[in-house]
């Protein structure tokens, strides 16, 4: 794996002075970036996901890293390159989707180590929204140890539309085992014709509402879920199968999906709340 | 060039309106010419405005290209179609459409990998190389165009990078538009016509984009407001034009009838005045439409009146100065004047209507006695009867003339001699009917007629007749005759007519020429002694080495009323012959003038100045008795005033005229000479004799000196030196001598003597 340090930006803000853009090839041709904020070397660091398509400026997840930079957490925010090069832009539902969960945790994974490899023993993930399940995703596979807790704000499981799931998964499957590559669009998350290949369209898919849970209560790390009673992305019932799972988790008041506005503060309050009791836990294992 | 000396108020109207349409037309073809200058320069702004919204659009579209390939050479999913590029054609035909990277019309786009070759072929309808072109500097955007079959593309080939810092060339993108429908279609240009836009390459011909702007062909689209600009511009100057034609005509035509026509229609009139016709056309009494034009037709109007009135008047009068320009005032008849015209128009008439005509010519007998006798008033009254009873005499249509004085004349048409002889008969037999002794007069009046006929056949002696008849008064006035004479047959002395009319020449000529008048001079002796006491001045004329005696001029003098005239020139003449010296001092001269000239002031005059004779030559003026002297006052105040210079007054031919006593009464009369007859009475033993003796004595006892004139014998002289009378003269003792003969013999006795032996 090769890093790079490409260039620093320094400002007149003392958070900004600690700003990097570090990148990484995460497959052949497929360089990705991610801004890198560095923190007290004494707290977790943190890595944090944007949602679905989009970049690590999206509103929710930079004010969040600077939040958390603030507060003295050193924070790594990639964006996914969703298998394109250098992707800095959110990727329309209609572009050549020509990515896959898998990748993405591979990801995910690489940047794990890529903080661990800069000397943060302790790692917290957190992300927002389809991040959120994306590192569940990778915390359902074999996390890194420095891993030491996860934040799932606003969770939410790859929403399919009306279709059923299980038939679409069906004919996904089918798609790939006859190598069918032609690119296939169906309703994912927010996008109502995502344009996919069929075994990338199939990994998402695959994560419904009980694939989420499951992984949930398999998570290897603390976890804590920050939700708000007011997001009108999630599909009916999944906070209250949340609690039913007795995920740890904090609902904000009027938050929406995206927790914005004044919920900013309690996501970050709520964060941090969270950092600081896996920072008192100790050291990585 | 020469200008006419007047022009027609109607060619000024046409030269103004002429020049006003000329003018017009100028102002209009300045008008277009400005007009079409500016549609020049808008014309030319046009095809600015097209140049400049041309290049704008072609900057645009290359700039939108520019623009469209750094969109997709940063857009995400075109570095991952040069990473992946499985699903490459769906990128290439759908996805750059479909998200707004590329607009879905004449545009298309392709990827090449860092080789250059496209990443996959294109279909078969869009023309996209298959490799970039090796010459092309595919290190930054490049653009050309080439022709394709007629239609022109613009590429635009544009590096991809794996990232913004370029650090990494993942491949190549190639737009390719259809340039003229990609430039024309999204482009609203106003100003360029979109079918004239127009670019040719050759075939194979690559073009790069910085020189696409010059090899552009294309045409300004015609800016609707100017062409709008240009149709009202027109059609307002073909409408005032036209208006300003038909406005010229009508003023034309308003100027023609209201100005031109009563113009010209005055200038007639006033032309007809100037020649004298007075039109009298119902037009005249139409008013006119222009108030001052209609004043001068009015007063035009009433001027021609009153000149109608004023030339009826004139004409009235010049027929009543014609008439009586042609009328003799005091007797009615016709005048000189009309003599002479008709005269004339007869004569003329002659020529053509031969016929035999004669001339007859009246004169009264005695007239001037008479009218000295009785005074003018009662003249006028005998001419005037004379003249009634000529006009009763002659035929209806024949005309009496006064010629003058008491002279009458007609000429009678279509007659012959003894019809004329007959015509002066009865003119005679009325004019001694006439009554004149109702004026007083009681001694007879008569007229003396002379006839001169020209038959048909001799008229080329027409103009004779006047002169003939003449002749023939002057023979009819011969005593003896019967007042009436024929010439021809009645004038037997013609010969001596035409000597008269000589002598006539000859007097004329001498009033006119010094000198002509030559002085004779007979010497007046003292008696009983014969002694020369002074001579008497007889005027002579020398005519053509002639000598003309006063016999033969003085009667013409008298007709001619000559005798001041005359008189002037003897006194001229004597005065010349007394200033010659050659006179003997001390001898006086007597000079013999009319007693009408001595009422003269002229005469008078020339007395005064010739009195300064009078201290070497006594001078004596003597006053024939036989003329009648009608001023007396007046002339003996003058012979008084004469006297006074030391004149003596001699009364000559004493016992001839009408009042002697009279004269001699009222004048201051020194010396008295006895007429001749008187003289030759004195010669006879009887009464008369004893008569003149006895009234010579008694003059001589009153006072005046006597003078016998006309001693011609021995036995008179006698008789005269026996009655006492002081003076004596006659062809006895001398003769009248010229001046030059008498220098030579003073006394002239011994001539005179010896002439009488």
């Amino acid at each position: 794996m090769r890093a790079y340090l490409l260039c620093l930006l320094i400002s007149v803000f003392p958070a900004a002075a600690h700003a990097v853009i570090a990148k990484q090839d995460m497959r052949p041709g497929i360089p990705a970036g991610a801004e890198y904020l560095i923190g007290e070397r004494s707290k977790p660091a943190v890595l944090l996901l944007h949602g679905f398509l989009q970049t690590r400026e999206f509103s929710t997840v930079a004010t969040l890293a600077r939040g958390l930079q603030d507060a003295g957490y050193t924070v790594l925010a990639p964006t996914l390159s969703l298998n394109i090069p250098n992707r800095e832009r959110s990727l329309a539902c209609e572009a050549v989707h020509h990515h896959s969960l898998e990748q993405d945790v591979d990801e995910i994974g690489r940047w794990v180590g890529w903080l661990k490899a800069r000397g943060h023993p302790t790692i917290v993930l957190v992300g927002h929204s389809f991040g959120s399940m994306q590192l569940l995703a990778y915390l359902s596979r074999t996390p890194d140890a420095a891993v030491k807790g996860y934040i799932g704000a606003s969770l939410i499981e790859a929403q399919i539309g009306m279709a059923s799931r299980p038939a679409l998964i069906a004919q996904l499957e089918n798609r790939v085992l006859s190598k069918r590559r032609a690119l296939v669009t169906h309703a994912l998350s927010f996008c109502r014709k995502y344009t996919s290949t069929p075994e990338g369209l199939l990994s998402y898919v695959r994560w419904d509402e009980a694939h989420v849970l499951a992984a949930l209560k398999r998570s290897p790390v603390e976890v804590k879920l920050i939700m708000g009673d007011a997001d009108d992305h999630l599909g009916q019932g999944w906070l209250k199968a949340l609690q039913h799972i007795q995920a740890p988790m904090v609902i904000v008041q009027g938050a929406s999906h995206f927790v914005d506005g004044q919920h900013e503060f309690d996501l970050l309050e709520h964060t941090l709340d969270f950092l600081e009791h896996v920072r008192q836990q100790g050291p990585a294992r | 060039m020469k200008w006419p000396d007047s022009i027609s108020i109607k060619h000024i109207a046409l030269a103004f309106i002429t020049g006003l349409l000329i003018l017009v037309s100028v102002i209009g073809g300045f008008a277009a010419y400005q007009t079409r200058a500016v549609t020049r320069s808008l014309e030319q702004h046009n095809q600015n405005a097209a140049l400049s919204e041309l290049s704008a659009a072609v900057e645009r579209l290359l700039s939108q290209t520019e623009d469209q390939a750094a969109n997709l050479a940063q857009w995400d999913e075109t570095r991952q179609q040069l990473v992946l590029p499985e699903y490459y054609t769906y990128w290439r035909d759908q996805r750059v459409y479909e998200s707004g990277m590329l607009p879905p019309r004449f545009v298309r786009a392709a990827l090449y990998d860092e080789s250059g070759a496209m990443l996959a072929p294109s279909p078969a309808k869009i023309s996209l190389p298959a490799r970039l072109p090796a010459r092309l500097p595919l290190y930054q955007s490049t653009s050309w165009l080439v022709d394709e079959g007629g239609h022109i593309a613009l590429y635009h080939a544009f590096p991809v990078h794996n990232d913004e810092r370029r650090q990494a060339l993942l491949g190549y993108g190639l737009i390719r538009l259809d340039f003229m429908p990609a430039l024309l279609h999204h482009e609203g240009l106003q100003f360029t016509d979109p079918a004239s836009v127009h670019l040719t390459l050759k075939p194979g011909e690559v073009l790069a984009a910085p020189a696409l702007l010059s090899r552009l062909q294309f045409s300004a689209r015609p800016d609707p407001d100017q062409m709008r600009f240009q149709t009202i511009l027109s059609r307002t100057l073909l409408a005032l034009f036209v208006l300003l034609v038909a406005t010229a005509l009508l003023g034309f035509v308003a100027y023609n009838r209201l100005l031109v026509r009563p113009l010209r229609r005055l200038s007639q009139d006033i032309d007809a005045m100037q020649h004298g016709r007075f039109s009298t056309h119902p037009s005249r009494s139409q008013a006119m439409r222009i108030s001052e034009l209609e004043n001068i037709r009015r007063s035009l109007y009433d001027y021609q009146l009153q000149l109608r009135e004023l030339h009826g008047s004139l004409e009235h009068q010049n027929r009543e100065f014609h008439s009586q320009a042609r009328q003799d005032a005091l007797t009615g008849c016709h005048n000189r004047r009309a003599y002479e015209e008709d005269w004339e128009a007869f004569r003329q008439e002659l020529k053509t209507a031969p016929q035999g005509v004669a001339f007859l010519l009246f004169d009264c007998d005695r007239f001037k006695a008479i009218n000295d006798t009785y005074g003018h008033a009662k003249g006028d009254r005998v001419l005037t009867i004379i003249a009634d009873a000529l006009v009763m005499a002659l035929r209806a249509n024949d005309r009496l003339y006064r010629l003058g004085g008491d002279e009458f004349a007609t000429f009678l048409s279509r007659t012959t001699p003894a019809q004329a002889k007959q015509i002066a008969q009865r003119c005679q037999s009325l004019i001694d009917a006439s009554a004149f002794t109702d004026l007083g007069i009681s001694e007879p009046v008569g007229i003396s007629i002379g006839i001169a006929f020209c038959a048909a056949d001799q008229l080329e002696h027409i103009d004779d007749l006047p002169k003939q008849a003449d002749i023939a008064m002057y023979t009819a006035k011969q005593p003896g005759r019967n007042r009436i004479a024929l010439y021809g047959e009645d004038t037997e002395r013609a010969a001596q007519a035409l000597v008269a009319s000589r002598e006539t020449n000859a007097l004329f000529q001498a009033l006119s020429t010094p000198g002509m008048v030559e002085m004779h001079y007979q010497s007046i002796h003292g008696l009983p002694g014969r002694q020369v006491d002074y001579y008497e001045a007889l005027a002579r004329i020398r005519y053509n080495d002639d000598l003309i005696m006063p016999d033969a001029f003085l009667p013409v003098i008298s007709n001619r009323r000559l005798e001041t005239e005359f008189d002037l020139a003897v006194l001229h003449q004597v005065d010349a012959d007394l200033s010659s010296g050659q006179l003997p001092t001390g001898i006086g001269v007597s000079i013999n003038l009319s007693a009408q000239s001595i009422s003269r002031p002229e005469i008078v005059s020339h007395l005064l100045e010739l009195s300064r004779h009078n201290a070497r030559h006594p001078l004596m003026l003597e006053i024939t008795e036989t003329s009648l002297i009608t001023q007396m006052t007046e002339v003996r105040t003058y012979l008084e005033l004469l006297r006074t210079v030391h004149y003596r007054i001699a009364m000559d031919d004493f016992g001839t005229g009408y009042s002697p006593l009279r004269y001699l009464v009222d004048l201051p009369v020194d010396v008295v000479k006895f007429d001749i007859s008187l003289v030759n009475k004195l010669g006879q033993d009887n009464r008369a004799g004893q008569v003149v003796a006895d009234f010579a004595r008694m003059m001589s006892d009153a006072g005046y000196v006597l003078v016998a004139e006309g001693v011609e014998s021995d036995t008179v002289l006698c008789k005269v030196e026996s009655l006492g009378i002081a003076h004596v003269q006659g062809y006895l003792l001398s003769r009248p001598l010229p001046l030059a003969k008498l220098s030579a013999n003073p006394a002239g006795l011994e001539a005179g003597a010896s002439a009488l032996a």
